[in-house]
């Protein structure tokens, strides 16, 4: 009797899981077919919401390409958006393109073997079409994934406040210079005299860190370069002696939107990137009436030449390694490299590809605001300027934790030797549990 | 005959019990027996290799300052529980009573629960705000120099997410507190009132005590509900400044989804079962002492 229970259960679940695959089997029936009669479809996850560019690119192509057609999915570029996309990757859902926002997510990827390697294609040489920087991006020495965008970090600055308080616009300056500069232009009335974006604030520590390497020649962690020191300290008599910044512990937990108050007025100065220009050209919205000018982000090390910024090239779109429409993907990834991609320019994004022409590029950039910038700033800042640039690739983990000991020492509970001591040991904590 | 009769109907409840039983069993015990095994690996996500690496994890557990970090945060976290239920005691004996506005206080009271865990993690944030926000506003208008610094603060955040989950399950504690009130027979209070009892009395002796089932319901639930979640910090803080609001839930889902240390994040999460496990055998074993049934 009691075998027959059991076997009614059984039964029961047999029967709804057939019911459940069948489902899944249908749905697998109709892909295939789709891909076989027709034009071939592929998928690309991007993070750029479609309306800022993406569906323009998309549609472009698919008018001009009966037979290739591409569909856009937008997934957010946070913990939960990688996530799933790395779900949607590694369980064979239809992803053919997707981008890779961090040189960690990107390794991740590698790793898990969804990530084709680009050198079976001979017919496009990413290093002579993006330059030296793309080399950043190889993993293992190869391409993985080609990078298209240039990446810019600035400090923006408005270009009245300056005038008025009789400051030059910097094409080279330290942080000391710049926290000068903070208190001068804070003098002109304004609330802040420098505001800071979360991306780019740690910054500084990767330039000294990638300059000076993040672990020493004996394997231990390199935290605590006195430039990291000097950098905490900086900020710090920015936070409360200058009150020329908002204090960190303020910022992030009032999610404090930087841009608006850059761009309404209350800060004379920024510290951002690219991403920027989608504000600033949203005119409606943040309305304005000053000249922004640019400025290459200041140095923490005294000598020019040991300086490297951030920046280098991003948006590393990578073709699925289990793919089905793999050479398709390819024509479709080289056109939006070569000039496909500018109508999201307007949003930041400049191409990197020699394709496309720089002035070309700007005009996308600035479409028909380009009179309430200081172009020649701008130029220099986006083109001109040589300083060597990076991209950061160090984990997770290590930015976090990072973020954790400074974020303690901005709000007051420990001192800059502590934070840097606290810094060095769970780095090396962190090195010990990866060598392991 | 009777006797295949209950056969078949029993029969008949396996197959009603059995669409759910298939969910639980897909979705539940599965993935729990899955992530019991993962605790003894270092399966990373996306990783191609995994390997049995024994206790590791657990050792590396217990090593871990965040860990015992996220552990103290966690109990910060619990004490909104109690607070909040006695809180809701007294506003339900309120409200139980006839006081002008009834309904509509009821059903403010109610309305955190119903809103949306962001929006209100925002309003919140505008509140808390330090320097401008209107909680400070207020404090330093009646005089108070140094107000907390609230969310910002490495000291006070924890408190401030007390504050906000307090408010939040307020409502719901009052709702159930409400229905336990009206069971209580109007003899016993008039009884009492008899016998001369003061209002204090009356709430201290006869409706504390006879409410005592649905306070240790609230109780157990509250617990467990608080000590899983941690959408509203996510929301809010992402667990800083510092590491001041990673409570363990959050630490887990840091571990498995951000760095997807899947078997360090499974490890977290048995010691978090332990832990929610102790807490219920501790009230099962407590509450002879104070449940009135």
């Amino acid at each position: 009797m009691r075998n027959k229970k059991w076997l009614t259960v059984l039964t029961v679940c047999v029967l709804m899981l057939g019911v459940l695959s069948g489902c899944g089997g249908n749905n697998k029936a109709n892909g295939g077919e789709g891909s076989n009669s027709g034009p071939v479809k592929l998928t690309m996850w991007g993070a750029v919401p479609p309306e800022n560019g993406p569906q323009e690119v998309v549609d472009t192509w698919n008018t001009a390409h009966p037979d290739i057609q591409v569909e856009y999915v937008r997934f957010v570029n946070d913990d939960d958006g990688n996530l799933k996309l790395d779900t949607a990757l590694s369980t064979g859902q239809n992803v053919d393109l997707y981008v890779n926002y961090t040189l960690t997510n990107l390794d991740k990827r590698v790793k898990g073997n969804i990530a084709l390697d680009l050198s079976g294609y001979t017919d496009y040489n990413i290093d002579e079409k993006m330059g030296a920087d793309a080399a950043s991006w190889k993993v293992d020495d190869k391409y993985y994934g080609m990078p298209t965008k240039k990446n810019s970090f600035f400090f923006a600055l408005n270009k009245e406040a300056l005038d008025k308080a009789g400051l030059a616009i910097p094409t080279a300056w330290t942080w000391d210079e710049a926290r000068e500069y903070a208190v001068k232009l804070k003098a002109e009335g304004f609330k802040y005299g420098l505001v800071q974006h979360t991306a780019s604030l740690v910054d500084p520590l990767d330039s000294v860190l990638v300059k000076d390497g993040y672990v020493k020649a004996d394997g231990t962690s390199n935290m605590d370069d006195p430039l990291v020191t000097q950098w905490l300290e900086t900020l710090n008599g920015m936070m409360k002696d200058d009150l020329t910044t908002p204090p960190l512990g303020e910022q992030l937990t009032s999610k404090m939107p930087v841009e608006n108050m850059f761009l309404g007025g209350e800060s004379a100065m920024i510290n951002i990137g690219e991403w920027l220009i989608r504000s600033s050209n949203n005119t409606t919205e943040f309305p304005r009436d000053f000249q922004i000018a640019f400025a290459p982000v200041p140095r923490l090390t005294g000598n020019e030449a040991d300086f490297v910024k951030s920046g280098g090239l991003g948006d590393f779109i990578s073709i699925n390694s289990k793919s089905k429409n793999k050479d398709a993907a390819w024509e479709f990834l080289k056109w939006y490299a070569d000039g496909g991609m500018l109508p999201m320019a307007a949003g930041g994004r400049l191409p990197s590809s020699n394709a496309v022409d720089q002035q070309t590029a700007i005009d996308h950039l600035l479409g028909d605001h380009a009179d309430s910038y200081d172009k020649e700033s701008l130029e220099f800042v986006l083109y001109n300027d040589k300083t060597p640039t990076f991209v950061r690739g160090i984990a997770q983990e290590i930015v976090d934790m990072r973020a954790q000991e400074y974020e303690k020492y901005f709000l007051g509970n420990q001192t800059a030797a502590e934070t840097v001591q606290n810094m060095v040991k769970r780095h090396n904590d962190f090195l010990k549990l990866q060598g392991k | 005959m009777n006797k295949s009769w209950m056969k078949r109907q029993s029969r008949l409840g396996y197959i009603f019990i059995g669409p759910n039983m298939l969910g639980v069993l897909l979705f539940f015990i599965i993935p729990a027996a899955y992530s019991f095994y993962l605790m003894f690996t270092d399966y990373k996500f996306m990783s191609p290799e995994t390997h049995f690496i024994g206790l590791a994890n657990i050792r590396r557990m217990l090593g871990d300052e965040l860990f015992y970090v996220a552990l103290k945060n966690t109990f910060v976290f619990l004490l909104a529980v109690p607070i909040s239920i006695v809180l809701s005691f007294i506003v339900a004996v309120a409200l139980n009573k006839s006081v002008y506005f009834q309904k509509t206080l009821r059903a403010l009271y109610f309305m955190p629960y119903i809103t949306s865990g962001v929006a209100v993690a925002f309003v919140w944030m505008l509140l808390f705000q330090p320097s401008s926000g209107p909680i400070n506003g207020f404090l330093k208008g009646i005089g108070i120099a140094h107000p907390p610094g609230w969310l910002s603060t490495t000291g006070s955040s924890m408190y401030a997410i007390d504050i906000i989950w307090v408010w939040f399950m307020l409502g719901y504690n009052m709702i159930i507190y409400l229905a336990a009130l009206q069971e209580i027979p109007e003899e016993l209070m008039e009884a009492a009132k008899i016998d001369g009892a003061r209002p204090w009395q009356i709430i201290r002796r006869i409706m504390w005590p006879l409410v005592s089932p649905t306070t240790f319901l609230l109780l157990i639930t509250g617990l467990i509900m608080t000590i899983k979640n941690f959408g509203i910090i996510q929301a809010i803080t992402q667990g800083g400044p510092g590491n001041s609001t990673t409570v363990l839930s959050l630490f887990i889902y840091q571990n498995a989804f951000r760095y997807y240390e899947m078997g360090y994040a499974a490890a977290i999460s048995w010691a978090l079962f332990v832990i929610i496990m102790i807490f219920t055998v501790l009230q099962w074993l407590g509450q002879k002492r104070w449940v009135h049934y």
